[in-house]
């Protein structure tokens, strides 16, 4: 018995000494937490320009063990978003076309890490034999040719929505600085002109798709090649669109570089600090992997300006950077100058109730009896937030005074509707109300 | 007895082998006093982040000092003036005069220390470097550093000169030099305050002198239009979006340096394409570090850590801002680093650049 107990009693003692050792030295180590992803889920949101490259990071995701959810959204959309919702968003990053909507949506100051991830200028994509025809291959253009061949019926083109989606605002600006005459800047006072705005709602009445954002608009073309003749949009989704129309034997586009109307997008990936430190250091690992050689060599292989210095990779692939588009990756791109941020604001401002096409909107609301409670409340403040201007206008939807809206309700059958034009409060409080009678 | 003993030769062999190793751990055990662990917050500007996330500045702050830090990356001049710093133990500017303008606004702090310096620098792509050089306002000093002429270089900027006038058609409007906004960042700040400066003729602006180049200098800004707020995020751009649409930007020294070292494998192309011009004269930016706390004052100490200078300098590019502390430049791998800044003037002070700053 003795025996057994003094053992025992020895063993003890041992590990008591041993234990009082780890514990004094392993402290340091302990301090650190682990920080192993798998198991996480993490939401991103993106602009829909980056979904070719959304395999690359569900790939990452996969060999780490985490599940990766992506969502796509224009642009300006994620500024308004991140300046309503700051750390609230439903997401852990964001990845805009362009910093300058983590700059202007950001003034909680949630976003951190952003990085450019790749680069592609925005330019205008031009049916090729077009582009011939108008000599658009052999010499550099400017807005102003561009204006006069839309003008003369020469050319249709399509966009995206400059208030949802980047590469529309870039063209809204680019638009803008060379209809003031290519000023050192473009200033408050120049929106406000009435010729500049003039001349801009007559290049924008010729355009005859608009979108909300760019992969959008990429995919419609593709769809329908027969009704585009050109596109506004990311050299990237000219690429794009060209591997595809090739494949399906049709006519490709050819990339025009307007000299006075080129902005760049340099696509950063920023992290929106919850104080999750899994997801932080996941996110950087991300990044980081992102930015590795062979990754940037993969998504230069899609048509994306990458590698970390400059915009002019030279072991680009030549069937993807086609020179017989009209991509040139040794040429300078020297983009006009980005305006104020309150010059931004207000260009949006005004092409969202003044410049840009009016629409007609026909709204088909279901207010049966299965639509009763939270169903009915919801569809009431869907559309306070579309024809209320206070509410629109935290997300630039507000109605223009030309545009029509049309609410068709609905229970077993139709009822009674209203059609109305502008965006007066008289006129928006009245469709507003035509909901409370009918629910 | 005899029974025992087997039993009590183990306890003894255990108690010998627990008391070596306790002895023999006896010295680290006792150097070693694992300090109390906080973690610290703190706005700190751009240009400071990749060296507060070095990781081996991490180790020695939280193995030696037991300090973990919380950044948040804010504009130098922001921070002290319109940011809430509720919950914060530190604010890392770079520049003196932001602790000014924090002690202005009725900002309470316990104390102060100067831990880095750096001068304010321009970066140019290579075409543009040349195009100056053709034009006699940049130089090539010792066959090492370039130097730029301020004074020249405002004067073509004033006269509203396009790059196309220099022999630089590829590039967009006129001659401009990219930098911050001075209302939410250092660099910008500077810039402006060693523009202003320039054009008061190179005499640094006084309150008595101001009102006869504040419209210059407002003109200057006003035809910037956007403008990075952080002094890390235009040196990016610069970097990745490429000559055409930044040709030449405000940056600190340290920058270049800190982004070579990263990016070994591109320092061949940094060298060719990239080109650090020494403003003459030029401003020093310092880095200290504004303790609202006890906490906060513990950062400064740490941040005077023999080790952590050390690789401020060699990493990331840091000169230091301590007495008696010398950095040597051809430990960098990068060259065109002077071994010392001779030509500073004084930045304007903080009354005039409040001033300049109210109307931009």
């Amino acid at each position: 018995m003795l025996k057994r107990k003094n053992f025992l009693l020895g063993i003890i003692l041992f590990f008591m000494f041993q234990m009082l050792l780890i514990g004094a030295c392993g402290d340091s180590k302990e301090g650190r937490k682990s920080l192993k992803p798998s198991g996480l889920r993490f939401n991103i949101v993106s602009g829909s320009e980056n979904k070719e490259i959304e395999p690359f990071i569900q790939e990452y995701a996969k060999k780490e063990g985490v599940s990766i959810h992506m969502d796509y959204m224009g642009s300006v959309d994620m500024m308004l978003a991140l300046s309503e919702q700051g750390g609230r968003m439903p997401y852990d990053a964001v990845w805009p076309a362009n910093s300058i909507w983590i700059v202007l949506g950001d003034q909680k100051k949630v976003i951190k890490y952003a990085e450019s991830i790749l680069r592609s200028p925005v330019i205008l994509g031009v049916r090729k034999s077009i582009a011939e025809r108008l000599g658009w291959t052999d010499n550099p253009i400017q807005v102003a040719d561009f204006l006069q061949a839309a003008r003369d019926g020469k050319i249709r083109f399509a966009m995206t929505s400059a208030t949802q989606s980047n590469s529309g605002a870039s063209a809204l600006l680019g638009f803008l600085h060379a209809f003031a005459g290519s000023p050192e800047i473009l200033q408050t006072e120049h929106l406000e002109n009435p010729v500049i705005q003039e001349k801009i709602r007559a290049l924008l009445k010729t355009v005859d798709r608009s979108s909300g954002s760019s992969g959008w608009l990429k995919f419609a073309l593709v769809e329908h090649p027969e009704r585009f003749q050109a596109m506004i949009n990311y050299e990237s989704m000219i690429i794009e669109a060209n591997q595809e129309l090739i494949r399906k034997n049709q006519e490709p586009l050819y990339a025009v570089y307007p000299r006075d109307a080129i902005m760049i997008s340099d696509s950063p990936l920023g992290y929106v600090d919850k104080g999750d430190e899994k997801k932080e250091a996941f996110f950087r690992k991300l990044q980081k992997w992102l930015l590795s050689e062979a990754v940037q060599k993969r998504i230069l292989s899609l048509g994306r300006r990458t590698g970390l210095v400059g915009i002019n990779p030279d072991m680009a692939d030549k069937a993807v950077f086609n020179p017989n588009w009209g991509i040139d990756l040794k040429k300078i791109i020297s983009p006009v100058p980005t305006p104020s941020e309150d010059v931004i604001r207000k260009a949006l401002e005004i092409y969202q109730v003044s410049l840009r096409k009016p629409s007609c909107t026909a709204y088909v609301l279901d207010v049966s009896g299965s639509m009763e409670g939270k169903g009915i409340q919801d569809l009431k403040n869907a559309m306070a937030t579309l024809l209320d201007q206070d509410q629109a206008k935290r997300y630039m939807l507000q109605p223009s005074p030309q545009d029509i809206h049309i609410i068709i309700p609905f229970n077993s059958n139709a009822l009674e509707g209203i059609q109305a034009m502008g965006n007066t409060p008289e006129t928006l409080n009245k469709l507003l109300s035509l909901q409370e009678v009918r629910s | 007895m005899k029974k025992l003993i087997g039993p009590l030769i183990f306890i003894l062999v255990a108690l010998i082998i627990g008391i070596w190793q306790f002895s023999g751990k006896d010295e680290i055990i006792r150097q070693y006093k694992p300090p109390k662990k906080q973690t610290l917050s703190l706005y700190v500007g751009g240009e400071k982040m990749n060296f507060l996330n070095n990781a081996r500045v991490k180790a020695i702050l939280e193995d030696r000092y037991g300090i973990m830090l919380n950044n948040s990356k804010a504009g130098s001049i922001e921070m002290v003036t319109t940011l809430s710093v509720a919950g914060k133990d530190a604010l890392w500017p770079s520049n003196q005069i932001a602790v000014d303008f924090f002690r202005k606004r009725g900002g309470d702090f316990l104390s102060e220390q100067n831990i880095f310096n750096s001068p304010l620098v321009l970066y140019a792509y290579d075409i543009v470097a040349d195009a100056l050089i053709g034009q006699n306002i940049v130089e090539l000093r010792e066959g090492s550093y370039y130097v730029i002429d301020f004074l020249k270089l405002v004067k073509l900027i004033k006269e509203k000169k396009s790059w196309k006038s220099i022999g630089l058609p590829q590039l967009y409007g006129n001659i401009a030099i990219f930098s911050t906004d001075p209302r939410h960042s250092n660099s910008g700040n500077m810039f402006c305050g060693l523009l202003a400066s320039m054009l008061n003729g190179g005499k640094p602006v006084t309150d008595e002198n101001l009102a006869g180049v504040l419209d210059d200098v407002v003109d200057y800004f006003k035809t910037r239009g956007y403008m990075e707020h952080s002094s890390g995020d235009i040196f990016k751009n610069f970097i990745t979006t490429g000559v055409g649409a930044k040709p030449i930007i405000v940056g600190y020294e340290n920058q270049l340096v800190e982004f070579a070292i990263e990016n070994e494998k591109y320092s061949d192309f940094l060298r060719k394409k990239v080109r650090t011009l020494y403003p003459i004269p030029t401003v020093w930016s310092s880095h200290p570090i504004i303790a609202l706390n006890s906490g906060g004052e513990k950062l400064i100490e740490a941040f005077k850590d023999e080790e952590i200078q050390k690789i401020a300098w060699e990493i990331h590019g840091f000169r230091s801002g301590l007495m008696g502390v010398e950095n040597d430049p051809s430990i960098l791998k990068v060259i065109g680093i002077p071994k010392e800044i001779t030509s500073v003037i004084a930045m304007p002070h903080a009354s005039v650049m409040e001033k300049i700053i109210d109307v931009l």
